[in-house]
């Protein structure tokens, strides 16, 4: 008998990235997994900031501080704090349901099927809904300092 | 049960980090909102309010605190994100400890820092 | 779409012979659908009138079999349990599922999610060997411990789960929705006792902590099993075992549970009588 090996068919990270036809949840898992590789980006730079050029003393701290009050670098400080907010509320949701809480119990598979997830989506639209409004008052913050 | 204990530990310092990084988020940047509810930031990210703040023990506190839960947040899920791309079982195992050892030199690093200015 | 009016319908299907050594490609077939038509019943007038090595694999056509997952318009569906009228359009995509190897045309390889399956140890463990070689008489189930995992019985294998999963689609170690799912309907299973030896198996570095409740499996599902919410049970069931909080009950014994029953009603005459 002639034995062919399979092709493998993963889509790899474009299965991570591309979302489809999916529903909610699964858009929210890329912005997760998004928003904290680029909170660990932007740790990494704070870490470095505060410390490299913070022990060269009080002339180098205070010429960098001055750099960072550019609009531009505000507006980046924006998105880490938007990033932030959205991490930190999609992760306690994410904490409750991993943990068994705003699932529901198993029932009858009965057509239409309606999955837990779905059933708890107001949950979910609650969430959003506070990340919006946090993102509102820092938004507001943001621009009444003055840019 | 590691897995468990790593992937419970991720989830107590994500609630940590959601309060901790709360406080030092508003503190340092909703001056506006912060100042109409009376109280007064002056310069947060002045050289002065900087130093003050690390010789205080709670601000101290609540940095180190921070600093060490985000540490193993980060760094544990930046190594949950690689071993999905399934490196070989040894690509693993050094991934593993060189983010285990460059977790403890940061938080040595950014620690001994500040300790370091106290005296100025 | 009417009854008598009949709609061209271009299927457009990867096709891949490895012994051919081609690369997959797309092949285009045009097949008059009319009203109640599955994606199956095209698949099956291709292979009939058009191309007969057009390679896929189904047995049942009613969803019970799991054989004719794929991958239509992007979205894996079973192959059988999908009209073509869903689709409101006139071209249709139909690759086999990702994140499974591919053996010919459609037909992808299954052993990797039968593998998994099997590791979970899918079958109910007991320590009372004694009682497992030699019964004596059934384990008892109430009602409610029925339902707590009835829902999760359901799977038919058919590997939609996994190829709709992200973890999985990078991950070849990790365990999947559909062994992870099945894992909690046994764990769950009052008559069971083999918790910590299924929890050892997914309890590893590609195990059940790298489901991040994208829920993409339990959407795809055709069965409507929902396997993200067991995976998040079988979670909670872990970290209470592990940091020792929440009861956990005693499996369940052979003696039948102390309630009342009533008397037999004593067999009436007449019917005996009469049928004699």
């Amino acid at each position: 008998m002639r034995q062919v090996q399979p092709r493998q068919n993963n889509l790899g990270i474009g299965g991570w990235i591309w979302a489809g036809n999916y529903k909610l949840e699964r858009y929210l898992y890329i912005l997760h997994r998004v928003t904290g590789l680029g909170i660990l980006l932007f740790l990494l730079i704070h870490l470095t900031m505060t410390t490299v050029f913070r022990i060269q003393g009080q002339e180098t701290w205070e010429a960098t501080m001055s750099i960072l009050h550019n609009p531009w670098f505000k507006f980046g400080e924006y998105l880490v704090v938007v990033a932030l907010i959205y991490h930190a509320l999609n992760g306690l949701r994410l904490i409750l349901q991993e943990l068994g809480f705003l699932m529901g119990k198993p029932t009858p598979p009965i057509y239409p099927y309606r999955d837990s997830l779905r059933k708890k989506r107001r949950w979910t639209m609650a969430m959003i809904g506070i990340i919006i409004i946090l993102c509102l008052v820092f938004f507001y913050d943001f621009i009444s300092g003055g840019w | 049960m590691r897995n468990t204990y790593l992937w419970f530990i991720q989830l107590i310092t994500g609630a940590l980090i959601a309060v901790l990084a709360g406080i030092h988020t508003v503190w340092m940047h909703l001056d506006a909102i912060l100042g109409f509810f009376g109280v007064d930031l002056k310069d947060v990210t002045g050289w002065h309010s900087m130093i003050e703040r690390s010789r205080e023990v709670m601000w101290a506190g609540i940095y180190i605190a921070l600093l060490a839960v985000v540490l193993y947040h980060a760094l544990n899920g930046l190594r949950n994100i690689i071993l999905e791309l399934t490196p070989s079982a040894r690509t693993e195992r050094i991934v593993t400890w060189s983010i285990i050892v460059f977790g403890i030199m940061a938080f040595i690093w950014s620690v001994y820092v500040p300790i370091s200015l106290l005296s100025t | 779409m009417d009854k008598e009016k009949n709609e061209q319908i271009t299927f457009k299907i990867q096709r891949y012979n490895p012994e051919k050594g081609s690369e997959p490609h797309f092949q285009e077939f045009i097949v008059t659908s009319s009203r109640g038509m599955t994606i199956l019943d095209g698949l099956i007038y291709i292979k009939e009138n058009l191309d007969s090595t057009l390679a896929f694999r189904t047995s049942c056509r009613m969803a019970i079999c799991g054989s004719c997952g794929m991958l239509i318009n992007n979205y894996p569906h079973l192959a059988c349990h999908t009209q073509i009228e869903e689709f409101h359009s006139s071209r249709l995509t139909i690759k086999p599922l990702p994140n499974l190897p591919i053996i010919k045309d459609l037909v992808v390889d299954l052993n990797p999610l039968f593998e998994t399956h099997k590791s979970i140890k899918p079958y109910i463990l007991r320590h009372d060997d004694k009682e497992m070689e030699n019964p004596t008489a059934e384990f008892t189930l109430s009602p409610q411990g029925l339902e707590a995992f009835l829902q999760f019985t359901y799977c038919i294998k058919c590997g939609i789960c996994i190829s709709a999963c992200p973890t999985s689609a990078s991950d070849k170690f990790f365990t999947g929705p559909q062994a992870l799912a099945q894992c909690y309907r046994y764990c769950a299973d009052t008559r069971d006792e083999g918790e910590m030896e299924r929890f050892s198996v997914i309890d590893t570095d590609h195990g059940v902590w790298h489901c991040h409740l994208a829920g993409a499996c339990s959407e795809a599902c055709p069965k409507g099993l929902d396997p993200a919410l067991a995976i998040q049970l079988l979670k909670r069931q872990m970290v209470s075992r592990t940091v020792g909080l929440g009861k956990k009950e005693l499996p369940a014994s052979t003696v039948p549970p102390n309630t009342e029953t009533k008397p037999k009603v004593p067999f009436p005459d007449f019917t005996v009588k009469g049928s004699k």
